[in-house]
């Protein structure tokens, strides 16, 4: 019966989950969520392509159409890219709802002309 | 089923007591265990051969993902085996971060195993609550690492991000309220009469017992035996901070839930004076890409029990051999010694007390088709 | 005249009234519960989650129902239906919507104890004919359960009845308005005895032994899944709204007439009441062994409800 003093407390209190499709929770600064390249910043050194342990990040091509290929479904979200880009080109958002159950729309391209290529409907 | 004088009762690899899949076979005569088997190798996912193929700064993060829930202490065990091969020495500051990290998940860690052992004694609510307050910690590590679980603060030759004084009256206050809510529970846990019952006097490890069958973290201690990585071998910043060490003496469940939940109240208290103590300076220093041939074996006290990594190099960017032996492997003996004799009904509250977390200790099993025989590989 | 016999009997109160009720005792029962863990409970089906137990319903009833190989196929597929047929009908007994049950006689309270007997029987059968050992556990649990708790039960049960001179539930109702007090009032050690056996006799928390879902999966309803399960829910639905029917009318003086108030929303508040109290008692516990529930009935509560009994005597000599 230990119990019964907290419990007649929480009748008077907000529940304090998230009713979660329609509240949804803000993350902090510094969260690692989806990383984005900022393509204009990028000087193509393939740093962040060495630097990550599940090789999610491919860099394709050469000058104005090198593109970097970043497979979502491979990320582990270390932030270890962040780290390793001399110029700060890259920056981890907040966006964390990144589940799919497709791989194949789980590549996201950043291009020199176009800053975001969108593979189909990705997130 | 005949009319053998012992029924046979499967717990796993699917049951809803076990939250990893894992199988233990009890042989019960009317409603007492007579005989237990266990059974692993359910979930071995072939880490350590993973190991040997990434380099040293790529493994950090296998290392991390050897167990969910004690990240930071692999990472911890991992890092500080490496930097020892590597010959490098981390900044004070970077220690004293790793410390507070390290706390901070034995926090989140012992209250998660409270709410179990609370929902495997049908005490749903003590779980919703504990797992309600849990969430303090869980974002005070969103705000300091960016992940929630996965914390990645860690690396070779320090840490990656700093504790900025903001973060540190965060912290303090976070720390002030959860200290408030485990107070509370503790009181519940040692007042709330049906929970005592299911709990005191219940799954008897005797304190010989335990050191002969070589229990380790909160299921050593909670049978009275003063054992603790963090005071025998102090690792990291754990020399220079004054602390208790938890013991209790029932041997029982009990013991086993008020153990954690005083080395709760004594991490808020480590976490307290490590963000006093913290020097100032560098927080990182650069490893070296190779490691020069050599092998160690690094010791950490994970939320679990004592955990031990092992590494040999031979001059590449790449350890040689990499072996993890996980807490919970250390426990599998003494549970089963355990269960011997007591109720099916007590069975999940006695596999939930050791806390166990089978992913991080599984082995490869091999079983003759013929024969019939098991092969564990543990070496 | 049989017209209406036919709609009391199949609408209201009778049995499509009992299972909206039903429906709605099991969303009281969640929602205050999650109230309780500071959580929201069913939220999205309907206004507040109402239709959720309904959707749950329909859910099962359309999933594949699976009957295990060595299974007694007879007693395991007519078991469900037992089971939703049995509280059912009891509750035509309790007066809900005047001061008299449906098909009210006397010895309707000797019924009510032989019904709850055979709720635990249904529930062994349940369990023994799946063959499968969670479920034989289960079910020897709540056989073992029953044997410990129903002497307590019978003792509470008596008491109101020795007060009402009568075995009749719709007396004991007019009895408890006729002489404007509540049973509740005059015995209230029965009524927490009572109180204990419901939640033992419902499986709430502390007394789930029999499908500890921890322990061994769901207990005798482990193997039942689809239909069956849908029907296993109905009926402890149902089992919920007979046992707070109970209550109200036994000890919270029934569905009496309050002013201008019809009986039925008297009798639906008072049971509602009885609801949150039996979620709430079930969210302060933990559950007990077997051994130690045995031994705590048989060691505090007999000697209680006997005590209660004697009292009952006594006031009644003097």
């Amino acid at each position: 019966m230990s119990l019964v003093g907290e419990a007649l407390k929480q009748l008077m209190r907000k529940p304090s989950t998230l009713k979660y499709p329609s509240e949804k929770a803000t993350p902090p600064p510094g969260f690692r969520g989806l990383p984005i390249w900022d393509m204009k910043k990028c000087i193509l050194c393939v740093l962040c392509q060495n630097a990550c342990p599940p090789s999610a990040i491919k860099l394709i091509g050469k000058g104005q159409e090198a593109k970097v290929e970043y497979h979502l479904d491979r990320c582990i979200f270390c932030g270890e890219c962040v780290d390793a880009c001399p110029v700060d080109a890259i920056t981890m958002s907040g966006q964390y709802e990144l589940a799919g159950s497709d791989r194949s729309i789980m590549v996201l391209c950043f291009g020199k002309e176009k800053p975001v290529i969108p593979v189909k409907n990705a997130p | 089923m005949g009319y053998a004088s012992t029924i046979k009762v499967p717990f796993g690899p699917q049951h809803p007591a076990l939250k990893e899949p894992e199988h233990f076979l009890f042989e019960c005569e009317g409603d007492i265990v007579v005989n237990v088997t266990p059974r692993i190798g359910y979930v071995h996912r072939g880490m350590e051969k993973a190991f040997e193929l990434g380099t040293y700064s790529h493994d950090m993060y296998l290392a991390e993902r050897v167990c969910g829930i004690c990240t930071s202490a692999h990472t911890t065990c991992y890092t500080q085996a490496v930097e020892e091969l590597m010959g490098v020495e981390i900044p004070a500051r970077a220690r004293y971060i790793r410390t507070i990290i390290a706390e901070l998940e034995r926090l989140q860690s012992h209250s998660l195993w409270v709410g179990i052992v609370a929902h495997e004694a049908g005490f749903d609510t003590l779980f919703m609550y504990v797992w309600r307050d849990r969430e303090v910690v869980m974002n005070l590590f969103e705000e300091l690492t960016g992940g929630r679980v996965l914390h990645a603060i860690n690396t070779l030759g320090g840490v990656r991000r700093d504790i900025s004084p903001d973060a540190v009256l965060k912290i303090k206050g976070g720390l002030d309220y959860f200290e408030k809510r485990t107070k509370e529970y503790l009181r519940v846990i040692k007042t709330e009469r049906t929970f005592l019952k299911r709990t005191s006097g219940v799954g008897l490890l005797k304190p010989d017992d335990a050191a002969s069958l070589n229990a380790v973290g909160p299921t050593l201690r909670g049978s009275g035996i003063r054992n603790d990585v963090r005071v025998d071998d102090p690792y990291i910043a754990y020399g220079e901070i004054p602390f208790n060490l938890i013991t209790s003496d029932g041997c029982d469940v009990l013991s086993r839930t008020v153990v954690r939940t005083e080395e709760m109240l004594e991490s808020i208290n480590i976490i307290r004076y490590a963000l006093d103590h913290m020097p100032a300076g560098e927080i990182r220093v650069r490893a070296p890409k190779n490691a020069p041939p050599g092998e160690v074996v690094s010791r950490v006290e994970a939320p679990r029990g004592e955990l031990m990594h092992y590494a040999r190099s031979n001059g590449t960017a790449k350890p040689e051999r990499y072996k993890v032996r996980a807490p919970t492997l250390a426990n599998i003996p003494s549970l089963c010694k355990t269960l011997m004799g007591v109720h099916v009904a007590d069975i999940p509250i006695i596999l939930a007390g050791i806390d166990p977390c089978f992913a991080c200790m599984d082995r490869m099993l091999i079983i003759g088709k013929k024969t019939n025989e098991k092969r564990y590989f543990t070496r | 005249m049989l017209a209406y016999d036919l709609f009391q009997l199949i609408v209201f109160p009778g049995a499509l009234f009992l299972f909206c009720l039903a429906f709605l005792y099991e969303w009281v029962d969640r929602k205050f519960f999650a109230k309780v863990q500071n959580r929201y409970g069913p939220l999205y089906t309907g206004t507040l989650g109402l239709l959720q137990p309904v959707a749950d319903f329909l859910k099962l009833l359309y999933k594949e129902d699976l009957v295990p190989k060595a299974c007694d196929r007879n007693i395991f597929s007519s078991v469900p239906i037992v089971y939703v047929v049995l509280p059912l009908t009891t509750l035509f007994i309790i007066p809900i919507s005047g001061q008299t049950g449906l098909v009210a006689f006397n010895g309707d309270l000797i019924f009510v104890m032989f019904i709850f007997a055979l709720m635990t029987i249904t529930v062994f059968l349940a369990g023994w004919s799946s063959m499968s050992r969670f479920s034989i556990i289960g079910s020897v649990r709540s056989a073992l359960q029953m044997l410990s708790y129903e002497i307590p039960l019978g003792l509470a049960l008596i008491g109101p009845a020795i007060a009402a001179k009568s075995l009749s539930i719709s007396s004991i109702v007019q009895w408890q308005s006729a002489n404007a007090t509540w049973g509740l009032w005059l015995q209230p050690i029965g009524f927490g005895v009572f109180f204990i056996c419901m939640l033992a006799e419902l499986e709430l928390v502390p007394f789930d032994i029999p499908e500890a879902d921890t322990e061994i999966v769901a207990g005798w309803r482990t193997e039942f899944s689809g239909r069956k399960l849908a029907m296993f829910r109905l009926g402890r639905d149902l089992e919920i709204v007979l046992a707070s029917a109970l209550v109200t009318s036994l000890f919270l003086g029934g569905a009496q007439p309050l002013g201008l108030i019809p009986p039925v929303l008297v009798f639906l508040v008072k049971s509602l009441f009885v609801v949150i109290m039996l979620s709430f008692a079930r969210a302060l516990f933990a559950r007990f062994r077997i051994d130690q529930m045995i031994a705590g009935m048989w060691k505090y509560l007999l000697p209680i409800a006997i005590l209660q009994i004697i009292l009952i005597q006594l006031g009644l000599g003097v």
